[in-house]
């Protein structure tokens, strides 16, 4: 089997905070590999340094040592521009959603094609497409507040998908929603994966929740002290 | 992101806090009002004093009068001009400036302000001395009878004759004619340059009553004047000097504004001023030129404040969206874009701020128009003799339209440049960590 270059790479990665006067090793030298096709869970407690490395993989954070290769490309010798271009080939879902609230959620699902420049027929198509695809086109009109939490976690991922990303990154995506919803959202990230090859990236805390990946890393004090290929 | 959509989303921004975008508007409404009501006001006051002085004036004339570098306004009231020189014009000067080339012809002119006195009714008036051949030469449009007949060698009778202006004919304007045309009237003057003071009383006939000149007749005839021939100024008023002469002139171009005015004053050795009545409209452009900056200044402070009051709104605004910065950095926004998105809010700001304070200061100025002009502005003319009220027509310039439209949006702009920069600026980690 020949391997394709992986999508994310991270190499011997380190970050450090100063929390007051006190530094705090959030990451103490990661190497990760995620291939083109994968589901990767990375499991956690809180403060093992997992939001962290999402952060470094989603370029939103520059590490302290180390590097991120995203797609061949090394993070660290892009500048402010050539960053907000790449974080547009990554699909982010966050646990509290961070959909815009004065937007509906076909608006929330076209911002990101807005932002890429995209056309307002054409974005406005592909936005339905999303939506009908995460089960929510009865719903586009709808504004986040007037959306359950599962439903608004469905435009959040509807949006992730707008740019046709490279990977999506999750961050602990079921963590506000109730554990029926979840397991439904579950079902759709997997469905994306398993039938649309979408590379999945996604850190929770949850043991049960980690189980639906293909690959799962445990991290403790920011470190990777276990892998587990589920394949 | 495309410029439209950037625009689309800053509106939609400025439409969820619509009572908060709207006080911060209101703050350029109102500096914007204030400047387009000041300045449109001032022009408009600016056009009807001019028109008012040019009613009177005659452009193809130049005004000769003692002293070097004398004041604007020697002309009626004689006085606030001239310099402490000992130097004096005589009624013979007119000789010597007829000579000049480019000098169709000159009249001296004695003035004093004096009293008419009709049966108990006693009016103040400017009494002056002329030639009425010349004068009425050099004011052809000005210094013509509305009844009566000016005689133009008057003293060819035995009764001294005399033309009234207007003013003094009908000095209420409500038909109380205190002199008309063959009326006998006495010229009251007091003499003050003797001691004691001596009171000369000289009793005339009214030959003619001027048409209504109107304006403020600075240089030219007035509507608050008597006139006498000159002759019989110099004996009355017991004085060869006079205070000025009229001067003709072959064209009114510059060149030939210039050329006479040089002659004039070489032939006085520098001893007289020369003013053209285009050099006196054009002092009176420059003082309202100064009056307009510091009108406009008084006006620019309050946008200033509703500048201060536009960063005020977007700093608060910039921390309540730092979390929405940090996810559109997350979607991939160039920090440019979010620069522009906040640039955007404030030009809608500005242009919104603009448009309802251009038509809110027109408004205002005309409202402030009508009042003035109903109640009447007393412009008191030289030595308060009369007082007339005219109209002020607010005018808007092209100019004054497109500088308070450029004027709101840049201060806008300017003031939204410090949160926006932040804004741009914010690390979408940390933006999108905040609570």
């Amino acid at each position: 089997m020949v391997l394709a270059k992986p999508i994310v790479e991270t190499a011997d990665l380190k970050k450090t905070y100063i929390l007051g006067k006190v530094p705090v090793n959030a990451l103490r030298g990661v190497n990760l590999k995620v291939e083109k096709g994968d589901f990767l869970a990375i499991l956690g407690p809180s403060g093992s340094g997992k939001s962290t490395l999402l952060n470094m993989i989603g370029a939103l954070d520059k590490p302290t040592e180390g590097k991120v290769f995203i797609d061949g490309v090394d993070v660290s010798t892009l500048n402010d521009n050539q960053l907000a271009d790449l974080r547009r080939s990554i699909g982010f879902v966050f646990q509290f959603f961070n959909l815009i609230p004065r937007l509906n959620a076909i608006g929330n699902v076209e911002l990101p094609m807005a932002v890429s420049g995209l056309g307002k027929n054409e974005r406005r198509k592909h936005a339905e497409e999303l939506l009908e695809t995460v089960g929510l086109k009865e719903r586009m009109k709808h504004k986040p507040a007037e959306l359950s939490g599962g439903e608004r976690q469905r435009v959040a991922i509807a949006r992730a998908l707008a740019n046709n990303p490279g990977f999506l990154l999750m961050d602990e995506p079921t963590g506000n929603i109730d554990s029926k919803t979840a397991r439904e959202i579950m079902g759709l990230v997997k469905r994306l994966n398993e039938d649309e090859g979408v590379t999945i990236i996604m850190i929770t805390h949850d043991q049960q929740l980690a189980t639906q990946a293909t690959r799962i890393v445990k991290m403790l004090d920011g470190s990777i002290i276990k892998e587990i290929d589920q394949l | 992101m495309k410029v439209g959509d950037v625009f689309s989303y800053a509106f939609g921004a400025i439409r969820l806090r619509k009572l908060r975008a709207g006080l911060t508007t209101l703050g350029v409404v109102i500096g914007i009002a204030a400047i387009v009501a000041l300045l449109s006001i001032s022009q408009g006051l600016q056009v009807t004093i001019t028109d008012q002085l040019q009613s009177g004036f005659a452009t193809d004339t130049l005004i000769v009068s003692p002293g070097s570098g004398g004041g604007m306004f020697s002309g009626v009231g004689g006085g606030i001009g001239g310099s402490g020189s000992d130097f004096s014009l005589m009624v013979t000067d007119t000789q010597l400036i007829n000579e000049i080339e480019g000098v169709v012809t000159s009249a001296a002119i004695i003035q004093e302000v004096g009293y008419i006195k009709s049966g108990d009714r006693t009016v103040q008036a400017y009494v002056v001395g002329v030639d009425f051949e010349v004068y009425s030469e050099v004011y052809g449009s000005t210094f013509v009878a509305e009844s009566g007949e000016i005689l133009l060698n008057p003293e060819a009778g035995t009764v001294v004759v005399v033309v009234v202006g207007k003013r003094v004919s009908d000095p209420w304007q409500n038909g109380t004619i205190v002199c008309g045309v063959n009326g006998s009237v006495e010229i009251v003057w007091t003499n003050t340059t003797v001691r004691p003071a001596e009171n000369k009383t000289y009793a005339v006939t009214v030959a003619a009553v001027l048409e209504e000149i109107g304006g403020l007749s600075l240089t030219g005839p007035s509507d608050s004047a008597v006139y006498i021939p000159i002759s019989q100024a110099q004996s009355f008023f017991g004085t060869d000097e006079c205070d000025r002469i009229v001067v003709k002139i072959a064209n009114e171009d510059d060149a030939t504004i210039e050329a006479v005015s040089d002659a004039i004053e070489e032939a006085f050795s520098g001893q007289v001023s020369v003013r053209s009545s285009t050099a006196v409209l054009n002092t009176i452009s420059s003082v309202f030129s100064t009056i307009e900056l510091f009108l406009a200044g008084i006006a620019a402070i309050s946008l200033l404040v509703a500048g201060v009051g536009i960063m005020n709104i977007m700093i608060v605004s910039l921390m309540e969206r730092t979390r929405e910065i940090g996810i559109l950095k997350a979607l991939g926004m160039k920090s440019r874009t979010v620069l522009a998105i906040f640039i955007s809010e404030a030009v809608i700001v500005g242009l919104l701020g603009a448009t309802f304070g251009i038509g809110l200061g027109w408004v205002l100025a005309n409202v402030a128009a009508t009042i003035f002009t109903g109640g009447g502005i007393a412009v008191a003319t030289g030595q308060g003799a009369v007082s007339g009220a005219f109209a002020i027509t607010p005018i808007l310039t092209p100019t004054l339209l497109m500088g308070a439209f450029g004027f709101g949006i840049a201060v806008s702009v300017i003031f939204a440049i410090y949160p926006a920069w932040r804004a741009s600026k914010l690390k979408p980690v940390e933006a999108l960590r905040y609570e």
